[in-house]
């Protein structure tokens, strides 16, 4: 006993230096720290490529003011991204441009790394290991929290310093202080649902659970926004929206930092209630009923493909309702927000990303990009799950039965792939319902391919999870959803034009052809195919020589 | 197939610098039940998942009922039923959900046994895993194991979380087992289970087996079990040769002797005995006896003095 503590603090050197009246702070506060960092380069990066590409497409004031006069005042876009008022100026176009993706990035970071950090620990019961030291639930979760906002503060450092950086540039011009009010701004979103998180993972049962109820929220706040923008006449509905509060902020165009106050008083709010609800409820227990006792339902229990379909069910469900939503939405703008489109210097925005043609066409080009985003997010998510099964120890009961490892894993894949066509077949459906609504005129059969065009980039995606499954089980998730991030980057950053073709053609992105804007490219689809389904077999092979790995 | 249900060849196991399990050769016939027992940390559950495939050796090979564990594992695990201390389940099945999925992924289920195995160690199947306390989780995973009846049970700490009730019920059910000529390999480190269920046992630390025996032959080669009560002084018996002291309790102290009692009796009969039982030492003692002579406490140390 005091001899494997002595090695553990020999190899940990570091664990016997916290005190245990802060262990649960520090703990966290090392965890989001790195997770803060890494997460604010990404923000800088693309608030750097953003401005850049601005100053070397639009040169002239005269292309800047007609880039301003077609696409500022399109409710169109101004719904799905948010108003751009600035579009004439470097700062103008940036923060359009970056804001809405890093708002949603923001919340998601923050709902996702709080409901992990305190649902998740529960739910693997190392919470309670903590709480068994000198701290009780109140605290340690006001600690958590603590912890979390030394990662906020290092997001919005770095994204303040490149930010800060890039304004250096005589061309581009972005003032210390603008900079600093812009960062701010963009990881507001990150500090409120970090408190939602928290909240909810007081409310919910499972990690799983308390992330879904946190981003239904968020899904609900994008949504008022997204009313509130259209131009239908209403937009004091933004106050009602904790996204429209940042939105309000209005960084680098015309500041307002009396929409502080809503964002500060949520947040205190929020979290105090969540604070006070974890003193109050039992460990392991939810604040909300939840079924303790239910009758047996045995569908789908038959069988080990059956119990993966039970088990992802509920996440895509989900995902598959996003998919729909994201596909229609899409669809019902694609022709207003085209039809600004033709003849103007927009065009140019797109076709650096890859889309062709004008009007309707164009816009779905990039709006099919998105969804190729979701799409991968729904393999990488399966890919999770599975590995997750093993290292939770529950794949043991599976692999002790009569069932080989390879035919397991041949399922869980069976499952991923299924359930990614689903979403990628809803994607050019609901876009077709969505501009058919329209009279947008493009056809369903040109849209379904494009539908069916997302699915060779994730299959890449989850081919090299696979592969990293076999090879090292417990960088999965990182790998897989680094590379995903990666992908996303380099097209997103891709737009400077500058690029090497080296670094463009690690994307996945950006491989594929931007249908239907462009048609798709089956060579380069079928290579994609190839590829991931070359690396799922050396996964394959590989998993079934390793040992299972715990975590 | 062969005749032996477990045989293992220098099965070693080491991860990185640590070496968790080192050259176990290891024999178990049909029908035995074999206890192996062991501290934390000694390489109880590496063999359990080397014996199940779960986990490669580095060394070494394992054979259960003469098909090799690791080539051909599907085979192997159509004869076996494994319970992990652990119990790692879904948390949104209910208990009665979980065992049907246990049934149908092993494919043989009694249903009539399933339901008297749920009466006899009083689990209500209707709550979901979540809301389970750790023990009623590893009565799932016991029944599920059970249930299938099995050629060979393998037991990883099996009754981890049990209350003493339904201990004594794990206990009549893997005598029933053996009685129908099932194979139990049963690893713990409590030593009253071993001793009440098994034929023979194994002793593991730091991944070597370090004896293996019936436990008669286990008592024999172990020493006698002495404890002397003392009215006064107590006399420094850790400097009697052959006398190990196990256990120093106030006027108490409890030790083992190996060969000759002779030495013992004439330090005790000049040092004020009010009381003295002698008898075969249990696994326990004998398990101290190893272990507490490598490591004395300092309460042993201040008796001796
Ligand atoms: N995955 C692993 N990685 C590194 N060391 C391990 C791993 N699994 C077990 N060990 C080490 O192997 C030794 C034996 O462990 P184990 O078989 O679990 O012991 P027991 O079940 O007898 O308590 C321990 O020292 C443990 O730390
Ligand atoms: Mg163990």
């Amino acid at each position: 006993m005091s001899r494997t503590n002595l090695a553990h603090r020999l190899q940990h050197p570091t664990h016997f230096t916290y005190s245990s009246r802060t262990v649960v702070f520090a703990l966290t506060a090392r965890k989001m720290l790195r997770s803060g960092v890494l997460w604010g380069c990404i923000f800088g990066i693309s608030v750097y490529s953003s401005a850049i590409s601005y100053t070397s497409i639009y040169k002239t004031q005269a292309e800047r003011a007609a880039l301003a006069a077609a696409y500022g005042l399109n409710e169109a876009t101004s719904a799905l991204f948010g108003p751009a008022p600035g579009l004439q100026t470097v700062a103008g176009f940036t923060a359009f441009k970056v804001s809405m993706t890093l708002m949603i990035i923001g919340a998601l970071w923050g709902l996702l790394s709080i409901t992990r950090l305190l649902r998740g620990e529960e739910d693997s019961g190392r919470w309670e290991l903590l709480l068994s030291g000198q701290t009780t639930r109140k605290v340690a979760t006001a600690q958590v929290l603590g912890g979390l906002a030394v990662g906020v503060i290092a997001l919005w450092a770095l994204t303040a310093v490149i930010t800060i950086l890039t304004g250096l540039d005589s061309k581009v011009d972005i003032g210390a202080t603008s900079a600093l009010y812009f960062a701010l701004a963009m990881v507001a979103t990150a500090v409120m649902f970090v408190a939602v998180g928290a909240l909810t993972s007081q409310l919910g049962g499972t990690r799983r659970q308390a992330a879904s109820y946190a981003a239904i929220f968020l899904g609900l706040c994008y949504a008022v926004r997204m009313i509130a923008d259209a131009g239908v006449g209403v937009h004091g509905l933004i106050w009602l929206s904790p996204l429209g509060w940042v939105e309000e902020l209005r960084p680098l165009t015309d500041p307002n930092p009396l929409a502080l106050l809503p964002i500060i008083g949520f947040t205190v709010v929020v979290a105090s209630v969540a604070v006070s609800l974890a003193g109050r409820r039992d460990v392991a227990d939810s604040t909300l009923p939840h079924r303790v006792k239910a009758n047996g339902r045995f569908f789908l229990l038959s069988s080990s493909i059956g119990l993966a379909f039970r088990m992802v069910r509920p996440a895509v469900v989900g995902w598959w309702v996003a998919m729909a939503v994201s596909g229609l939405l899409y669809g019902l703008v694609a022709k207003s927000a085209g039809s600004t489109i033709s003849g103007s210097s927009i065009s140019n925005v797109l076709s650096k990303l890859g889309a062709r043609g004008a009007g309707a066409e164009a816009v779905l080009g990039v709006c099919f990009l998105v969804m190729a985003m979701l799409v991968t997010f729904i393999g990488a998510g399966q890919l999770s799950a599975a590995r997750g099964e093993e290292a939770d120890g529950r794949l043991d009961n599976v692999l002790v039965s009569p069932k080989s490892r390879t035919s397991w894993l041949g399922e869980r894949l069976t499952v991923a792939v299924s359930v990614l066509m689903v979403g990628a077949f809803e994607a050019g459906i609901f876009a077709w319902l969505g501009t058919a609504s329209q009279n947008a005129g493009v056809g369903f059969a040109k849209l379904l391919e494009s539908g069916v065009n997302l699915i060779p980039p994730t299959l890449v995606i989850l081919g090299v999870g696979v592969l990293t499954f076999g090879i090292r089980p417990r960088m999965t998730s990182i790998v897989t959803y680094a590379l995903l991030g990666w992908s996303l980057l380099v097209v997103i950053v891709g737009d400077i034009g500058a690029m090497s073709h080296w670094i463009l053609d690690t994307s996945v992105f950006h491989q594929m052809a931007l249908a239907p804007s462009v048609s798709p490219n089956w060579e380069a689809n079928g290579v994609m195919v190839g590829v991931g389904i070359a690396c799922a077999i050396c996964g394959g092979v590989a998993f079934k020589l390793r040992d299972l790995q715990h975590e | 197939m062969g005749s032996m249900a477990i045989r293992t060849d220098s099965l070693t196991k080491r991860y990185g610098g640590v070496t968790a399990l080192d050259g176990l050769d290891l024999e178990v016939e049909r029908g035995e039940v074999v206890g192996y027992l062991g501290p934390n940390g000694a390489g109880k559950t590496t063999t359990i998942r080397l014996l199940l495939g779960l986990i490669q050796p580095t060394e070494g090979r394992a054979e259960i009922f003469g098909v090799d564990c690791h080539r051909q594992p599907v085979e192997v695990h159509r004869h076996l039923s494994y319970v992990s201390g652990e119990s790692n389940l879904w948390p949104s099945l209910t208990g009665a959900e979980t065992l049907y999925l246990l049934g149908r992924l092993h494919g043989e289920v009694d249903e009539n046994y399933q339901q008297e195995l749920i009466d006899r160690f009083d689990l209500d199947p209707s709550k979901k895993v979540r809301a389970y306390s750790r023990g009623n989780r590893q009565k799932i995973v016991l029944i599920g194991a059970l249930m299938a009846r099995p050629e060979l049970l393998l037991l990883d700490e099996p009754t981890s979380g049990l209350d003493p009730l339904m201990e004594r019920a794990f206990r009549l059910c893997i005598r029933e087992a053996r009685d129908r000529g099932q194979t139990i390999f049963l690893s713990s480190h409590i030593m009253s289970e071993v001793e009440a269920l098994c034929d023979r046992v194994g002793i593991v630390r730091d991944g070597k087996l370090i004896e293996m025996g019936t436990l008669t032959q286990m008592r024999h080669l172990s020493a006698l079990a002495v404890e002397a009560t003392f009215d006064g002084v107590i006399p420094n018996l850790s400097n009697v040769p052959g006398v190990t002291v196990t256990e120093a309790d106030g006027q108490v102290v409890r030790c083992q002797v190996q060969g000759s009692v002779e030495p013992l009796l004439r330090v005790l009969a000049t040092a004020g005995v009010t009381r003295l039982v002698s008898r075969e030492p249990s696994l326990e003692e004998m398990f101290l006896a190893h272990y507490g002579a490598g490591d004395p406490s300092g309460e042993l140390d201040h008796v001796a003095h």
